[in-house]
This record gives structure tokens, C-alpha cells and sequence, in this order.
């Protein structure tokens, strides 16, 4: 008996799925306390050239709606409330844009999807705002994303800290409470918005429109999440699409150039890349631009692989 | 290197007026130990000027590098990203260190993207010679990389639309999940 179990123990230990396993339970508890769990704490942001602490409570209503206050402690009050999941106001430079935003639904993880684009395993223990965590490290499986150093709560599963590092494991970001209480009871007042905070009607629908531009190439696993027309700069129409793969996202904006002479541009922001590419259609000159958390090499190669549907031999 | 360009771009650290190219000359030069003598030195200099009491040995990046090597590397780490631990250790540490500073840190990492994206084949791949423009705190900032153009028009067009473009992304996620994408829109507003 004791040298069967011991041997269960051997090839459990051998087999690797056994890692990927416990991380993607991991995940799925993740997601659920992500659902219910009330908790409040601060936390700090960090990425190349900006650091902001922030305070965040939430809170599960006797209706079963989900309660989020979050608020900037440093510089500007950057302010949110959401319940169940949709805005309710605004406050700080955030509100600027809001007007007409198409808010689509919610990213729910799922761990199973999770792992044809990520490898996941356990890396120990960790301690984190004063709390036993686990460490959960999700590897891309190509070069087309990036990793993610994920500490969860030992007691809840939630994330209290959340790393993004680039392919030579360089930090591209860092999220960490600093403190957190998942059971103390807090006043429900902590729930009511700054006077700043400005009331916001968040449609009831996703905007759809027919993009009338395709990517013949994705990296794999991104499936489009919503596509909008909006007013840009110069009054013009800019089509708007956004990408996931239920962890990482990236963007895609077409506007059309009238004429200007625009040069390609590539910028970075933290984790942030952004590739600008001109292209040319039978009615004119467009620029696109890929905004994501994704590295240069993919976002290039949307850009360049993106075409108009009309004129275009279609794609497979 | 030229030590007084050097250390200017140093003296210019320390007055928090360094632009990107000094920050990344000083970085570069900072295990040299004459530079952190020199380092050492401007700040006593300073600290006599604004009358503040400094231990002038303290040589904070020396005992941060001494811990590294003491810091034993955990035995199962990304087998794809060996040494990730200290790195992520020194890039935290760099970053603690220069909070408040216009730094950019990311040569590196673009480095590495420059030469993933020269892996892909040049069919689809016609802008590989032209180099990626690292933008730091605000776009405001961004250089083009190429000179003699009609640069003016095009790089305003650019600082027109790219702060909008980067909020409806970080927005469009950050609206309607949790506190990461939050966190990642706000900053973006802290200009």
C-alpha cells in the first residue's frame, strides 16, 4: 500500500501535466472569486514612467450585483464605480472619451482556452500585502504574446499581484497591493462616488458595424471582441476593432488620411505598442494603427496583413 | 566616452533635468567605479548646498548588485526565461530607485523585438530598416526617427490621434473589468 502510494506520488510528481493542472484550478477559482468575492485594499501601478497608488472596494449587493469603487490616491482623482460589471461614473481624465463608448462584455478567464496560448505553472509561494499567495506563471507558447507572473491569494484566489514581462522576462508592468482585507466589513458608504465622479450612460447594447476592413493574419487564439465607428480627430469616421485572447488585447484603428502625408510611426508606452502603417485603397490613402500589450513583431504584422473587403481577393 | 559630457549628463540626473539620451548614457556608465565616485562626490556637493546630512559612502546600486549575487536562483523558474528572478529583482529595484525620473529602460527589449521582427520574412516585413521610436512619459515627447522629411505635418497628425487611439484601448478594457486595466487607463491621464 505505502510503496503504491509512493509511486502515485513519483508519477504525479513526473508527469507535468500535474503543474498545469493545479495552475488551471488555480485559474478557475480565480475566475469565480473574481464573480463574488468582496475584498477592498491599495494597490500600486507601475509601469516605465508612471507609478500611481489606488484604492479599490468591492462589493457583492443583496441583489446579487457586483459593486467596484476604485480611486487614485496620488495626483489627479481618477475615479470609477461600476455595478455588475457596467459604469456608472467617472471622474478624472478618463470621462474625456467616454461619450458613446461601446463597453463590451466583460473578459471571463477561462483556463482551458487559456492553455493553447500559455503555458501554466506553479512557482512556489509568495507573500504579498502581508498574505500567503501562490505564484502562477503563464508562458506564451509563440512569440506572439507576452508572460504574465500571476500571485494569487492563498484564501481567495484573487490576483494580488500581477507582473508582465517581455520575452527576455524584462518587466513591462507591475500591479501589487500593498494592503488588502477580503472579509472586514467596510462602511457602504465607501461605495458612494466622489462628487467628481460623472454619471455615465453606458449603452445596453455592444455597437456593432461591419468593419469593412479584415486582418488576413492574427496571431493565433486573438478572436475579434467588437468592432465601432466613432468620430475621430478631424470629425472623420475612425473604425475601431479590438482583439483578445482571453488575456492579452490589442486594438486596431482605421482612419483615412485625405490626402495628408503621413510616415509610418512605431512608439512604445510601458506595455503598451503602437504601429502606425499606411496603406493605400482604390478611394484613398488610410492610416492603421495597432494599439496592444502585445510585442512590435505582432503588431506589425496585423498592420501589414490588414486590407480593405472590397478590391481584395478574399481570404481563406 | 567623453567624461565631461558624462559627467554633465550626470549633474543633469540629478537636477531631474536629464532627457532620454543623458538618462541612458548615465545608466550605461553606471558600473563604472570612477563614475560612482563621481556620483558619490556631486552628491555631497548637493547635500552641502541644501545643508542635508548624507552618509557619502553609501553605495546603494553596489549593495543592490552585492544582494543579487547573494540571492539564490529559485530552482524552478521559466525555463524559457533563465535568470527572470534577478531581473525582475533589478528591474523593480531600478525602477524604485528612479520613480520621479523620466527613465525609459525598454532598449533592451526593443532591442530583442528589432530582431524578432528581422526573423520574419521580409515579404511581409517592407519597414524593418526603419528603427522603433521608444515613447516614454508623453507622446508630446516622440521624435521621428528619420530626419529630413516633411516631418512637421505628419508627426502632428500622429500627436493628434495617438493619445486618443491608446485611451479607447486601455478604456475599452479597462472600463468593464477589473483593477489592472483600470489602473493601466489611469495612468495613462497622469501627465
Amino acid at each position: 500500500m505505502r510503496a503504491l502510494s509512493i509511486a502515485l506520488l513519483l508519477s504525479a510528481a513526473l508527469v507535468p501535466p500535474a503543474f498545469a493542472e493545479e495552475a488551471g484550478d488555480w485559474l478557475a477559482r480565480l475566475a469565480k472569486a473574481d464573480q463574488q468575492q468582496r475584498f477592498h485594499g491599495t494597490f500600486v501601478y507601475e509601469r516605465n514612467g508612471s507609478f500611481s497608488t489606488h484604492r479599490v472596494w468591492r462589493q457583492l449587493g443583496a441583489d446579487g450585483k457586483m459593486s467596484e469603487r476604485l480611486l487614485q490616491l496620488d495626483g489627479a482623482e481618477q475615479e470609477i464605480l461600476k455595478v455588475d460589471g457596467r459604469v456608472q461614473c467617472i471622474a478624472g481624465g478618463m470621462a474625456d472619451q467616454v461619450e458613446g463608448a461601446a463597453f463590451w462584455p466583460s473578459r471571463t478567464l477561462d483556463p482551458a482556452r487559456l492553455q493553447s496560448f500559455y503555458e501554466l505553472k506553479m512557482a512556489g509561494h509568495s507573500r504579498i500585502a502581508g498574505r500567503q499567495a501562490v505564484v502562477l506563471l503563464l508562458s506564451p507558447r509563440d512569440q506572439h504574446r507576452y508572460g504574465f507572473e500571476l500571485h494569487l491569494d492563498q484564501e481567495t484566489a484573487l490576483p494580488l499581484k500581477s507582473l508582465l514581462l517581455n520575452e527576455k522576462g524584462l518587466l513591462l508592468e507591475r500591479f501589487q497591493f500593498a494592503e488588502f482585507d477580503p472579509f472586514a466589513e467596510f462602511d457602504s458608504s465607501s461605495l458612494l462616488p466622489g462628487d467628481a465622479c460623472r454619471p455615465v450612460r453606458a449603452r445596453a447594447e455592444p455597437v456593432s458595424v461591419k468593419a469593412g476592413w479584415h486582418a488576413q493574419w492574427l496571431p493565433p487564439g486573438f478572436e475579434l471582441s467588437g468592432v465601432v465607428e466613432r468620430k475621430g480627430a478631424d470629425d472623420a469616421p475612425v473604425v475601431f476593432m479590438t482583439y483578445a485572447d482571453g488575456l492579452a488585447r490589442f486594438s486596431i484603428f482605421v482612419e483615412s488620411l485625405n490626402g495628408s502625408p503621413v510616415e509610418d510611426a512605431r512608439h512604445q508606452l510601458g506595455p503598451t505598442v503602437v504601429v502606425s502603417r499606411r496603406v493605400t485603397a482604390p478611394e484613398g490613402d488610410y492610416m492603421i494603427t495597432v494599439v496592444g500589450e502585445i510585442p512590435f513583431g505582432t503588431a506589425e504584422r496585423v498592420a501589414v496583413s490588414l486590407s480593405a473587403d472590397e478590391g481584395v481577393v478574399a481570404s481563406p | 566616452m567623453n567624461r565631461e559630457a558624462l559627467h554633465e549628463s550626470l549633474s543633469a540626473v540629478m537636477d531631474n533635468e536629464a532627457d532620454e539620451l543623458e538618462l541612458r548614457r548615465v545608466l550605461a556608465a553606471s558600473e563604472d567605479a570612477e563614475m560612482r565616485a563621481t556620483w558619490s562626490r556631486y552628491q555631497v556637493a548637493r547635500a552641502a548646498m541644501h545643508k542635508e546630512l548624507l552618509e557619502p559612502r553609501l553605495d546603494v546600486a553596489g549593495a543592490v548588485f552585492a544582494a543579487l549575487d547573494k540571492e539564490p536562483v529559485p530552482a524552478r523558474r521559466l525555463g524559457a526565461w533563465p535568470a527572470l528572478g534577478r531581473v525582475a529583482v533589478a528591474a523593480s529595484v531600478t525602477l524604485a530607485v528612479l520613480v520621479g525620473v523620466r527613465f525609459y529602460n525598454e532598449a533592451d527589449a526593443t532591442g530583442a523585438q528589432l530582431a524578432e521582427r528581422g526573423a520574419i520574412p521580409a515579404s511581409v516585413m517592407p519597414q524593418v530598416q526603419e528603427p522603433a521610436v521608444l515613447a516614454g512619459y508623453s507622446l508630446g515627447e516622440v521624435e521621428q526617427p528619420q530626419a529630413g522629411r516633411s516631418a512637421q505635418g505628419a508627426s502632428e497628425w500622429h500627436q493628434q490621434r495617438l493619445p486618443s487611439y491608446l485611451r479607447q484601448h486601455a478604456q475599452e478594457a479597462g472600463l468593464s473589468e477589473g483593477p489592472l486595466p483600470y489602473a493601466r487607463a489611469a495612468s495613462l491621464e497622469n501627465r
